[in-house]
């Protein structure tokens, strides 16, 4: 009985959830875009895509103050990287793992290293690799690079907090003046080096 | 003695011409009892699989017929294993919802001497900088910050300085915004323990 009343809570929560994103997109979009939008976020749910990183972009972009034509096509874009990830990922990949990878493709990380990235972290989840992956190409470390380091990390074993360690490291000695590509091919080594540190806090 | 057969034989020969007497039913019980006995070559399809009868199998032949019906079987299973999986997790799901995680208190922090108002947006709030949990307050030297609950997960967020001007937290993985110009912060909040 309690499963069956916790089963009906959770099945009215997501109906809820579902018209609150709704309404949302209904307040900051215009008309067109708004049904634009929804057209997609209802084809990601047919296909059993998460749906949530959809309508967040679209509100992402009514923030920011884009047009309607902008919003749709960056919607509609994700939508395909969303669908790219899971395939490379797999069907079994958490929600997370293919915002992550979605949003790494978007940062020119292409599937070939996405799974390359997935192959090495084994059954572990891949949403910390890949959001470190993303920032080390978003701080102008070479593709070819940044997804070897991540890899050679992933596959010594070293855990989520000391590859957000790491991130916090590279971004340093860049601010530092380090070039990128040896500030993280340094640290990864150094990481690699000593293995991976079991105390070490998760990074917030 | 051989006149003795003769005569033996005619009495035999004649009680055999004798008609033989039956009462009125025998026919009938004679075809009844016909009707009872079990069809042979006269047996329906299905009856010749439904009758019980003694098989004689070679026990060699026994074990490969019973390897192939495994291997089979296994095959099988391994080939709809995925979909068997896909399809029990909504109803898995339905019936043992997931333990949901608490959402997490997360500092977020940024320098801006000049601010007179920051805000943190992401998608764990919409994109709103006008959600009142997650306005930072001025702690002295241009230093804002705000203890806001994020829930479990991979997030994206950015700084909203005057209602104006976009900022990524510089102290976080950065998320370069193809779409709409301006780069994010990247956050991956986990379960404390």
């Amino acid at each position: 009985m309690t499963a069956l009343k916790r089963a009906l809570a959770g099945l009215l929560a997501v109906a809820a959830t579902a018209r609150a994103q709704d309404a949302r997109l209904a307040q900051r979009l215009d008309k067109p875009t708004y049904v634009a939008v929804n057209a997609i976020v209802d084809s990601a749910r047919v296909a059993k895509l998460p749906t949530a990183p959809l309508v967040d972009k679209a509100l992402e972009g009514a923030a920011k103050g884009s047009d309607g034509q902008k919003i749709v096509l960056a919607v509609h874009q994700l939508s395909i990287r969303m669908t790219s990830a899971r395939h490379v990922l797999g069907s079994s990949s958490s929600p997370d793992e293919i915002k992550a990878a979605g949003t790494a493709l978007d940062a020119g990380v292409s599937e070939r290293d996405l799974e390359r990235v997935k192959a090495a972290g084994g059954k572990r989840s891949v949403t910390m690799p890949l959001t470190v992956l993303t920032d080390l190409v978003g701080r102008q470390v070479p593709i070819v690079t940044a997804t070897s380091l991540v890899v050679q990390l992933s596959r010594s074993g070293v855990k989520d907090p000391d590859l957000a360690l790491f991130q916090r490291n590279v971004r340093a000695d860049i601010d530092r003046g380090a070039d990128p590509t040896v500030a993280a091919t340094t640290r990864a080594r150094g990481l690699v080096g000593r293995g991976a540190s079991p105390k070490t806090k998760p990074a917030q | 003695m051989r006149d003795d057969d003769n005569v033996k034989i005619r009495d035999v020969a004649r009680a055999l011409r004798e008609p033989v007497r039956v009462d009125a039913s025998f026919n009938e019980r004679v075809m009844h009892a016909v009707r009872e006995m079990p069809k042979h070559s006269r047996l329906s399809f299905w009856r010749r699989f439904a009758m019980p009868r003694t098989i004689t199998v070679r026990p060699v032949a026994a074990s490969l017929i019973a390897a192939s019906l495994i291997v089979f079987a296994l095959v099988g299973l391994w080939h709809v294993s995925d979909d068997l999986d896909q399809a029990a997790k909504p109803i898995a799901k339905a019936i043992f919802p997931p333990k949901v995680a608490p959402d997490q208190h997360v500092q977020f922090v940024l320098v801006a001497p000049d601010a007179k108002k920051v805000a943190v947006v992401g998608d764990f709030n919409g994109w709103d900088a006008s959600h009142s949990a997650y306005q930072a307050q001025h702690r002295g030297g241009g230093v804002w910050a705000v203890l806001a609950t994020v829930p479990v997960g991979h997030h994206r967020y950015s700084f909203v300085v005057d209602d104006s001007l976009w900022v990524a937290d510089p102290t976080a993985p950065r998320v370069v915004d193809n779409d709409f110009g301006t780069t994010n912060s990247a956050i991956v909040v986990e379960e404390q323990r």
